[in-house]
């Protein structure tokens, strides 16, 4: 081969294989640039930045407010927002935004889409780091914002990686319900899709610890914020550029870690926190008690979105959800150097006492009159136990006591304990219930809706151990001291008596698909709900999962379909923490057996 | 502008396009004016460090060129009278410059150490403005020096057109990381009047595409591992560490190697041959072959313009008569030329940079050599008693092994963040060494993802083979253009595919190693 023919030889080829991999950039889009294949939770995890103004671009009618800063501001949900507001809010974090890449953003907000709100968030870090002139295909701006030249942006994202477009073509073969390490937004919000981290059991702190280390040896972090005064200048130009445009601004600081909040020096803090002072009026939520108990985080750098309930709740005077007294101080020019001092006197603390508490939950089944000899529960027994738990000083509590305490910072008794029983059988209504009544103790019952008021399995006509029917449920409802639950309309099946496939629990089966068992396991936890609700008129709020099997996606479908709490069968006690809703999923329940009193009484004693 | 970049395709192809389509005599000024945007697109900021370079060097080849013409019209009398004064002019002005020069340089590399040295030391502040770094400082400097020197030896003909000079300076391949080029090769070259020749064209393609190959496949690849490793060096066992050191090898080598392939393959479509930077430095057989294979335009202007002169000036010669006299045996023949060899690593490890570890660096190097050049006669005597096959290919491995090993444990010192981590990791590299802490995923936990690992080890494979069947003296762009069309098709479609995989995307553009040194 000549070289003239060699050398258009090798043109032609490069010029082919570089068009081919532009049309697979163009056609699968992963950063959605192009408006191809559209998919903007997977193309914002790519690039939030370019994903969202994409985003934007086409969705922007729809929302008419807009939080903005870094990736902390995922952690103030929308629909609290939306409601407090009256307004459509759209959040708009980015990771590693700094106030520069804020500010563009906000002037493209105010220049195409319709404003009433703009909630800023400013996070600490905001001071370390400013314009890092990050130009990566996953950190750049959307040319739209930065005023980069369109050549340049489209050309660079038609030549990238064809990695890219092949990771998302694989991504769009899963079939999966949760969000993956690709698809970490949630579209219609904007906000990190949290769903697995907000049901995941939080109890005790040591469990906590155990799970994520990085809490008890946080990294050494700087001191200094060499970045405070441009980021100010920043801040400064977005309440001028709302103050203009007639838009309300809302400047929040963040809730930090403490360990992380204490490296800064004293002058770095009081430099920030009065300089923002002076550009704007602002709630600060930086450091409090909860920046003192770890599980208020995610992780080390971000709080978690119910620490953002209780933020919003104090910013809009809501009195109805549990707020520390300390969290949130409103900063004007006039109290920020007083507010500076107590900030690097650092003496929140966590005083756990006065927001956990520790709740034992029993589990009891089916009871027998008499003593059948096999060693199962017996009313006198059960009688014999629960006389123990009230001279050992132990207080019985509803499911809505409980949610009181989470949720709106209610007292619960000095010693709590929940009683509960899985399946509904008839001896629950017969020999349990008035003994709890001859005692005054509360209890929840978890009835499986096909077995309602049977003795015979389903159509089969097999005869089972009798249930409860929805009038004795109602008589026991009237009564104040007993709750329904579900234990699921459908998912706790008998291998014998049901045909394949099966489902013994509510349980993912093997090889299923999550997008199929979470059409199974919805369906049949709307039916159980819908029925216990129109047959008792009480509300549905909490599950037992059968046999206590359970999965972080059955978890989460759980927390969409509005239930407050689930019941594991692990066996241990639960920590609640005020303001965290979590603590009431998958809680631990010890079964019980038929054992003394006071045998009851050492094996909880010593569970504590 | 970075050779990665697609604007510097964009440029050259622009560029390449006009050389051949302007009138020739236009060329020189052509390559002059591409050389400026190159120049201005990198560093505008700092274009006046090499204005003033290019400026002090010119002036001192002109003066030269005017003392040596004015001495060539002296008779034999007026010559024997006037000697000491011409020589001493003469001199000046080479002084004169590489004062000007070298103290830039060094000012720029020094500067800030020495302030910050002195204020921990003695609390003392001096004023030390945060300079930028020019692109490229070192090897224009060496490059004007090595003219004015030559003009002072009579060895070339001073340049009358500044222009024509500057372009000599400036000449974009070259101005990043080198070669350094030498005034007599290179200028008559740069101003030459050049037809389009297609085999040109082909070679300097393949060159810089082989070139591109060793960047972006493996040198890219391996700096995310030696980023990694040491970022926390304190973190990870000596298996890792060693094979940090390794990538740290790799990268060094395919970046600088392969920047340097790019530079020539640049020149040579311009109809423009550059000399050799690498000559396969793994297949040295000792430390002094290893510095001749390894950044050879450095180790030669060393040689010539601080070695020679070193070797024969008065206080060496000196030198040399003092060991003749009071030392015995090879000490006495070489302890001189080993003073100047050591004296040459010596700024070889100051140049690298402000920090002990080069200097250290260069140290280690000096010594070994120095050591070497001393015990030559007992390796000889040795060798002439063992009867071993002493060419044979095993006591050539070994030889391999043994330099490779040196060089090894040399690039320990230079990529350490400081000269004692750099001796902790070579204790834990042998103390704490266990193939265990490789196993368990921990592979592709270091910056490389297992698709990372198999793209390096296959190139490494091909970068071995290649240089194997050059080091025999088989020319490898030769033996493709001996396949048939097909092949050679084919060969071509997977080298460009494989670059463009390994070019596109994440990629972001990271400078070469050397471009500040």
């Amino acid at each position: 081969m000549k070289a003239k023919s060699w050398v258009v030889m090798c043109l032609l080829l490069a010029l082919a294989l570089v068009l081919a991999v532009a049309a697979l950039n163009f056609f699968v889009d992963p950063f959605g640039v192009f408006g191809q294949n559209v998919w903007y939770s997977y193309a914002e995890t790519l690039n939030p930045r370019v994903g969202k103004t994409a985003y934007l671009m086409e969705h922007a009618d729809e929302y008419d407010s807009y939080l903005v800063g870094c990736s902390s501001t995922s952690s103030y949900p929308v629909e609290e927002l939306n409601e407090y507001l009256d307004a459509k809010f759209y959040n708009t974090i980015v990771y590693g935004a700094d106030m520069q890449d804020t500010r563009l953003t906000v002037e493209w907000l105010l220049k195409n889409c319709t404003v009433k709100n703009i909630v800023l968030n400013v996070y600490i870090d905001n001071g370390l780091t400013w314009a890092t002139g990050e130009d990566s295909l996953s950190y750049k701006l959307h040319e739209a914002v930065s005023g980069a030249g369109k050549v340049g942006f489209y050309g660079g994202y038609l030549l990238a990686s064809p990695q890219y477009a092949l990771d998302k073509i694989k991504a769009q073969q899963d079939d999966l319900v949760l969000p993956q390490s690709y698809n970490v937004f949630d579209e219609q919000t904007g906000a990190y899709d949290k769903r697995a981290r907000d049901v995941e059991n939080i109890g005790s702190l040591e469990r906590y610890y155990e799970s994520y280390p990085v809490f008890t040896n946080y990294p050494q972090g700087p001191s200094q914020l060499g970045y405070t005064d441009a980021c100010m200048q920043d801040v400064a130009a977005i309440a001028a550029l709302c103050r203009d445009a007639g838009v309300q601004l809302y400047v929040v600081c963040a809730p930090v870690y403490r360990d992380y909040f204490e490296g800064y020096s004293a002058e770095a803090i009081t430099d920030f926190y009065t300089k923002l002072a002076a550009v704007t009026d602002y709630w600060d939520f930086s450091y409090s008690s909860v920046s003192c108990d770890a599980r208020y985080f995610y992780d080390a750098t971000h709080f978690r979105n119910d620490v953002g309930r209780m933020a919003l709740a104090r910013m809009f005077g809501d009195d109805s959800v549990y707020i520390p007294d300390d969290l949130g101080v409103y900063v004007t020019r006039e109290n920020a150097e007083a507010h500076a001092q107590t900030l690097c006197a650092h003496e929140a603390a966590a005083d756990t006492a006065a927001y956990t508490k520790d709740l034992p939950v029993l589990m009891y089944h089916d009871l027998l009159a008499e003593d059948d000899g096999t060693g199962a529960m017996t009313a006198e027994i059960f009688d014999e136990q629960m006389q123990a738990l009230q001279s050992a000083g132990y207080t019985t509590v509803s499911l809505d006591e409980v949610y009181d305490y989470v949720y709106h910072g209610a007292e619960l008794p000095e010693k709590p304990i929940l009683i509960t029983f899985d399946d509904g059988y008839r001896s629950n209504y017969e020999l349990a219930y008035p003994i709890l009544q001859k005692y005054g103790m509360k209890a929840a019952m978890f009835v499986i809706g096909v077995s309602v008021g049977k003795d015979t399995y389903k159509d089969t006509g097999v005869s089972i151990t009798p249930h409860f029917s929805y009038e004795q449920a109602r008589e026991m409802i009237a009564s104040g001291l007993i709750t329904i639950g579900s234990h699921t309309y459908d998912l706790h099946q008998s291998p014998q008596l049901d045909d394949a496939p099966v489902r013994e629990t509510a349980g993912i089966l093997p090889g299923e698909s999550q997008a199929d068992y979470a059409v199974v396991f919805s369906d049949d936890l709307a039916q159980s709900m819908q029925t216990i609700f129109a047959e008792t008129g009480q509300p549905v709020t909490a599950l037992a999962y059968p046999e206590g099997v359970y999965t972080t996606l059955s978890q989460v479908l759980c927390r969409e379909a509005g239930l407050l709490a689930t019941f594991s069968s692990d066996a241990h006690s639960n920590t609640l923490v005020r303001g965290l809703a979590q603590c009431l999923y998958a809680m631990g329940r010890y079964s019980v057996t038929p054992c003394s009193g006071a045998e009851l009484i050492a094996l909880l004693d010593g569970a504590e | 502008m970075s050779f990665t970049s697609l604007t510097f395709l964009a440029f050259l192809a622009g560029l390449i396009v006009l050389y051949y389509i302007l009138p020739r005599k236009c060329q020189w000024a052509l390559l002059l004016a591409a050389s400026c945007a190159f120049y201005l697109c990198g560093g505008a900021k700092t274009i006046g460090y090499l204005a003033f370079t290019a400026l002090t060097t010119y002036t001192a080849g002109r003066r030269l060129g005017v003392l040596n013409t004015r001495w060539k019209a002296l008779d034999a009398q007026e010559k024997k009278t006037r000697k000491r004064a011409h020589d001493r002019r003469r001199k000046g002005v080479v002084w004169l410059v590489c004062l000007l020069n070298f103290g830039v340089l060094f000012a720029l590399k020094y500067w800030a150490f020495l302030a910050e040295a002195l204020l921990r030391r003695t609390g003392l502040h001096i004023f030390a403005p945060e300079l930028l770094m020019p692109v490229g400082v070192s090897f224009y400097t060496f490059q004007s020096i090595g003219y004015v020197v030559d003009c002072y030896r009579g060895k070339v003909q001073p340049q009358k057109n500044f222009a024509k000079y500057a372009l000599f300076v400036s000449f974009f391949p070259q101005i990043v990381q080198g070669p350094i080029g030498r005034y007599d090769a290179l200028a008559p070259q740069l101003l030459a009047e050049h037809e389009l020749d297609w085999e040109n064209i082909r070679g300097g393609l393949q060159l810089a595409l082989w070139g591109y190959f060793k960047k972006l496949l493996l040198a890219e690849r391996t700096a995310a591992l030696v980023n990694t490793v040491f970022a926390s060096p304190e973190t990870y066992g000596g298996a890792v560490l060693v094979l940090g050191v390794f990538g740290y090898c790799v990268q060094l080598y395919c970046d600088f190697s392969g920047g340097i392939d790019i530079s020539r393959g640049t020149a040579q479509m311009l109809g423009i041959t550059m000399a050799e930077n690498f000559q396969r430095p793994i297949f040295a057989r000792s430390l002094t072959e290893y510095w001749r294979r390894w950044h050879i335009s450095l180790g030669s202007w060393m040689r010539d313009y601080v070695f020679y002169p070193l070797a024969l000036s008065r206080p060496f010669r000196a030198l040399g008569s003092f060991a003749r006299k009071h030392f015995r045996g090879m000490l006495s023949k070489i302890f001189a030329t080993s003073m100047a060899t050591f004296v040459v690593y010596f700024i070889i490890g100051v140049w690298h940079g402000a920090n002990f570890r080069y200097l250290a660096f260069g140290l280690y190097n000096g010594v070994l050599i120095t050591a070497a050049l001393l015990l030559e006669p007992l390796f000889v005597r040795v060798r002439e008693k063992l009867p071993l096959c002493w060419d044979g290919w095993l006591w050539r491995g070994v030889q391999m092994l043994r330099t490779g090993a040196i060089v090894f444990i040399g690039r320990y010192i230079t990529r350490a963040p400081r000269l004692t981590t750099a001796l902790s990791m070579l204790r834990r590299s042998v103390t704490d060494f266990s193939l265990s802490q490789l196993r368990g995923g921990a592979l592709f936990s270091l910056g490389m993802t297992k698709a990372d690992w198999l793209v390096v080890l296959a190139g490494l494979f091909v970068l071995l083979a290649v240089e194997m069947y050059q080091e025999r003296g088989g020319g490898a762009r030769a033996l493709l253009a001996r396949q048939k069309p097909a092949v050679q098709g084919f060969v071509t479609l997977a080298w460009l595919a494989a670059l463009l995989l390994g070019a596109l995307g994440g990629y972001t553009g990271a400078g070469f190693i050397y471009a500040q040194y």
